[in-house]
């Protein structure tokens, strides 16, 4: 009796251990997150195309999944801020959008992953979030040492520095007027050392305090406590306008920031489908903004192209899109569901008392603006 | 298993309520009218009138500081009031709502039903005391109301009016005394310190009864007009006249009148000692001031604020919004219902039986509210027919027969060489899963290490045919709900968020901190066994495990499980942010909890080890039935205080870049383009609800420490 029992028990142990799903459907361990939807992807299809970088063509896996998953800041108005319901919007968060419609002809495809300035490139390299849009400034040491690469610059933004009119300050007032003012910047950041730097290069003392926060040193500034505040010229113009008391009148300046800031976007190292598809979308919007396609005219600008360029750019005969492992009308949908680039500037920046300025205009209004040619 | 219920011989008794019976052992306090107490208590001499005189008006600076900033009109609160669902739920979306009312619901009926049933509604509130908060209350409010400075007047701009330089000082007395309050403060305290020198160097102060009081009572009121005089002196800001401010402050009169005007009626009623002695049971008082709030919600203006379909909405004069005080009155009315369910079957014969489904009730709470009712799981119907059922049913039918099998009780050596060979088998699957060898679904491995621990365990439960239908019943049903819930888990979430984690704020935080107990409460007490065990390899490991993680800050393991232990994993597997920080949150928490415990440990006397060998216990049932219970007893107080901090240690979740609570409050909202720059309002309202939070574990504690005698056996 004994016998057969333990006979049994062995062979059913064997037929549990041995029978089971081919595919494997990891339980993500401890899980209190909802990971297991991720987690219990197979993911041992090998991709059949070309691939690039060690862990696959990532372009490939985005189209898999069906959705981008976008780092942004969440905490920085005109750029990516959070609303109660917890949409995200602004500049970069439609940038996320344009590229999830390039990719999947829906720009509400798209999984905002808000991120801390310090762990956004920890992040792009541990694979959490597909690109990242994070107003983050195109250095050569975050291009080479860091291991990721950068895309088309969409704001050139600059340090520049804000004062109180009454103080005898004005929009034309130089880095060599604020001698012996008590100027207030963050701690441990770029802001910091550039403008000691340029207050050196003019030859003035300042006397440099520095918070770990920006809302303590817009605090400060409308209490007295700061006399010239700097940070990057955007959001310095957003606090001016959400911020700025009836009784004070605040002025920014130097009129040319100083430091530059190119904000671009950053995709992980070697992965060019992906990168192509995230560079041609910035172009995309940028062509358009160029050619007054937007996303009021564009069904009319795609049934009559006013040029070939714009024709292949909106799908018609000779488009390039498949080539690039996309649909035939991937920047149609982005221009129609987001706008160009014009739009997405203005649709951010007027509602904090900004302008795209001289340095966001086309090139052919003499700015910075500048794709290179669809074709 | 279960110990019998002991039965009350009367019936009325057991009726009676349990505080009462403890109350009437004690002898009765000597009844001081209100002068004697306050001339024993806090002027018994010169010098302890002194302190009393000047920390109360410490306390009355930090209270009018705390009011004047909370109700200054540069206050955004609308931030606040906006943002409340985004605090709580973060992106959750507005039309699965119903979901997250659900769970609070479920979680009210069961609170309600086991408060009712299983707490003996011991304690309670005694009428006295209850008359005396209520008065103290209204009091604390009509001092707010005067300390208080007035709302400035508000122009056209809706911004405050300020004053033009030449009417900014006028020659007025209060105007002088805006100027000179402190001064004046500083004097009076001065004429007060005098004071008591003098009638302490007579030697009278409580010979000559009324003479020293009086004095001390005349500057007090003094220091208190300064202070409030002071409040209506004219400022930079043009502000309302005391008269205007009292009217607006008409609602906070009414409470504060209510309320000293029910505690004075009760008091009145007081008659005799008997009645004073009187016991309110404290969930009643409790239910009466939760259903005020949700009366308010229906009649108080508190302001309709939101953020729908992305405008903003804000309507100051009306109610709250019907979303948020339906649900809030269902809630109140199924708490107040089935806790008196419960308090009616607890007499009956049902009552006792239902504790222990209750209990494993709660314990599954959680993850049937995330899995099930939180991510609206989209089950793939062909796979659970044809997987997941069938496995189920297997691992049921042939576990339940291995049990049935081991716990017979003369099994013997046979027992142990099926159990462990079946812990080879499981070992064996778990060594292949790691080399990749042959796939295989992990919940069969799981299912079959449990199956391996409980076939080693069996022998220690063995008994008769009843006893072994028990435990068989017992495994299948742990089966099934193991089963299901790895499914729900399995299956993705419907429920759509435009950003990563499902649901944030509150609710992560709360999630985080019940996952995080759940996970290292027995991981705990395993270490502590294993620590005081006798078996070398089990104390080394555990030692080794305590010291690293003790010694390890919480804040480097939460990086390490969030940003640097995907690396680790196969190719195929992530470990989500909010997965990561609960297991690092765990595994700090386990190595302190498991100090507690062991402490709790050292406590059971040597004899109760000797008592339970002699009657030829087994070390588990030793342990499980002896040593267990009087430990864990002894380490409630610092167990509870570890589940504190744990709850509050939650906010390092922000570090990580979740947006849990404190985030939301600290980051977010003052960053949002229309709430620019406030941040102050959310962060008082954060630390306010996590203080609720903390204080009511506590407040259980004491309870529970009461109930079990801690500290008395």
């Amino acid at each position: 009796m004994r016998r057969a029992l333990l006979a049994v028990v062995a062979v059913a142990a064997l037929f549990a251990s041995a029978c089971g799903d081919p595919d494997p459907q990891p339980v993500a361990p401890g899980s209190a997150g909802g990971s297991a939807p991720e987690a219990a992807e197979p993911a041992t299809t090998a991709p059949e195309v070309v691939t690039d970088g060690e862990d696959g063509d990532l372009l490939q896996r985005v189209q898999q999944r069906g959705r981008l998953v976008c780092g942004v800041s969440g905490t920085r108005v005109i750029f990516s801020e959070t609303l109660p319901d917890g949409t995200v919007v602004g500049v970069d968060a439609d940038y996320c959008r344009v590229v999830a419609a390039v990719v999947f002809g829906d720009s509400d495809a798209v999984e905002f992953v808000s991120l801390t300035a310090a762990e956004r490139f920890a992040a792009l390299q541990a694979g959490h979030i597909d690109v990242l849009f994070r107003s983050t400034t195109w250095t050569q040491s975050r291009d080479t040492e860091v291991g990721l690469d950068f895309g088309p610059v969409i704001y050139y933004d600059g340090q520049q520095l804000m004062a109180r009119a009454a103080d005898g300050f004005s929009a034309s007032s130089q880095v060599a007027d604020i001698a012996g003012a008590e100027v207030c910047a963050l701690a441990g950041t770029t802001t910091e050392q550039n403008v000691s730097d340029a207050a050196d290069a003019a030859g003035t003392e300042i006397s440099l305090s520095t918070f770990e926060d920006f809302d303590q040193i817009v605090e400060n500034f409308i209490g007295g406590g700061c006399d010239v505040i700097t940070a990057d010229g955007s959001s310095l113009a957003g606090r001016k306008a959400k911020q700025q008391p009836d009784d004070q009148e605040w002025v920014i300046f130097p009129a040319i920031p100083i430091s530059k800031e190119p904000l671009a976007p950053v995709y992980p190292q070697n992965q060019s489908r992906f990168a192509d598809a995230v560079n041609w979308a910035v172009y995309a919007t940028i062509i358009a903004d160029e050619k007054g396609i937007t996303s009021g005219n564009v069904v009319e600008m795609a049934a009559s192209p006013p040029d070939a360029e714009a024709r292949r750019l909106l799908g018609g005969e000779d488009e390039l899109q498949t080539a690039m492992g996309l649909a035939p009308d991937a920047f149609y949908r982005a221009i129609s569901q987001v706008g160009n680039y014009g739009e997405i500037l203005a649709r951010h920046l007027e509602p904090a008392g900004l302008t795209r300025g001289s340095l966001n205009a086309s090139w052919r209004d003499g700015g910075l603006i500048y794709a290179p040619p669809a074709r | 298993m279960a110990a019998p219920m002991t039965e009350g011989p009367d019936p009325a008794a057991l009726e009676a309520w349990a505080g009462d019976e403890e109350q009437a052992t004690k002898p009765e306090e000597p009844s001081l009218s209100a002068g004697e107490w306050l001339s024993r208590n806090l002027f018994s001499s010169a010098v302890n009138s002194l302190l009393t005189v000047v920390f109360s008006l410490l306390l009355v600076l930090v209270l009018r500081g705390l009011l004047n900033f909370m109700f200054s009109e540069e206050r955004t609160w609308r931030a606040v009031k906006t943002n409340m669902r985004f605090l709580f739920t973060h992106a959750y979306p507005q039309s699965q709502y119903a979901r997250i009312w659900v769970c609070i619901g479920v979680i009210a009926v069961l609170s309600g039903l086991s408060v009712g049933l299983l707490a003996r509604t011991g304690g309670g509130i005694s009428m006295k005391k209850l008359s005396m908060n209520l008065m103290a209350a209204g009091a604390l409010i009509a001092l707010g109301i005067l300390l208080r400075e007035p709302s400035a007047a508000v122009g056209a701009d809706g911004r405050a009016i300020h004053r033009s330089g030449a009417e900014a000082r006028g020659d007025s007395f209060v105007d002088w005394l805006d100027a000179n309050a402190l001064t004046v403060l500083g004097l009076l305290v001065l004429a007060n310190v005098l004071l008591a020198a003098w009638f302490h160097h007579r030697g009278t102060y409580l010979q000559v009864a009324t003479e020293p009081r009086v004095a001390h009572g005349v500057l007090v009121l003094a220091s208190l007009g300064v202070l409030i005089g002071q409040q209506y002196a004219t400022g930079e800001v043009v502000r309302e006249s005391f008269a205007e401010a009292m009217a607006d402050r008409a609602w906070w009169w009414l409470a504060a009148v209510v309320l000293v005007g029910a505690g004075a009626a009760l008091w009145a009623g007081l008659g005799d000692a008997r009645r004073r002695n009187t016991f309110v049971p404290a969930m009643y008082v409790f239910f009466a001031g939760a259903g005020l709030m949700v009366l308010s919600a229906w009649v108080y203006p508190w302001g309709h604020y939101a953020f729908l379909e992305g405008e903003f909405i804000a309507e100051p004069g009306s109610t709250v919004a019907m979303t948020t005080k339906l649900p809030w009155t269902v809630i109140w009315i199924l708490l107040v219902a089935t806790f008196e369910l419960g308090r009616a079957i607890k007499g009956t014969r049902v009552g006792p039986r239902l504790r222990v489904p209750l209990n494993l009730l709660w314990v599954m709470t959680p993850f049937v509210l995330y899995w099930a009712v939180l991510r609206d799981p989209d089950l793939d119907w062909a796979h659970v027919m044809s997987t997941d059922i069938p496995m189920a049913v297997f691992f049921a039918v042939f576990g339940g027969l291995v049990v049935w099998y081991l716990a017979h009780p003369r099994i013997g050596e046979t027992g142990r060489v099926v159990a462990v060979g079946l812990l080879l088998v499981a070992v064996l699957n778990w060594v292949a899963a790691f080399f990749g060898w042959y796939p295989m679904l992990q919940k069969a491995r799981i299912s079959f290490l449990l199956l391996a621990v409980v076939a080693m365990l069996a022998h220690n439960f063995a008994g008769d045919r009843s006893q072994r239908m028990k435990l068989v019943a017992a495994w299948v049903a742990a089966m099934a709900v193991f089963h299901w819930l790895v499914t729900l888990v399995n299956s993705p979430s419907t429920v759509d968020t435009p950003t990563d984690a499902l649901i944030g704020g509150f609710g992560i935080t709360l999630i985080v901190a019940v996952f995080t107990l759940l996970l290292s409460f027995p991981l705990g007490v395993l270490l502590a066994l294993a620590r005081t065990s006798k078996l070398p390899i089990f104390r080394v490991l555990s030692t080794a495990y305590i010291e690293v993680f003790r010694g390890v800050p919480l804040i480097t393991l939460l990086f390490f499980f969030t940003l640097i232990f995907n690396l680790f994993l196969p190719q195929n597997m992530t470990l989500v942010d909010i997965a990561g920080a609960t297991i690092g949150f765990s595994l700090f928490s386990a190595a302190y909890l498991a100090e507690n415990v062991r402490g709790g440990l050292q406590a059971v006397r040597r004899g109760q080890y000797e008592a339970s060998d002699a009657v030829g216990f087994t070390t588990v049932q030793r342990t499980l039935f002896i040593v267990l219970p009087q430990a864990l007893r002894v380490s409630i107080p610092p167990l509870v205080g570890q589940v504190i901090a744990t709850f509050k240690e939650t906010s390092l979740l922000a570090v990580v870049g979740i947006f849990d609570f404190l985030r939301i409050a600290d980051k977010v909202i003052s960053a949002q383009s229309e709430f620019l720059g406030v941040k102050r309002e959310g962060l008082l309202f954060v630390s306010f609800v996590y203080w609720i939070f903390a204080y009511n574990m506590s407040k259980y504690s004491q309870r529970l420490e009461k109930r079990l005698g801690v500290g008395e056996r």
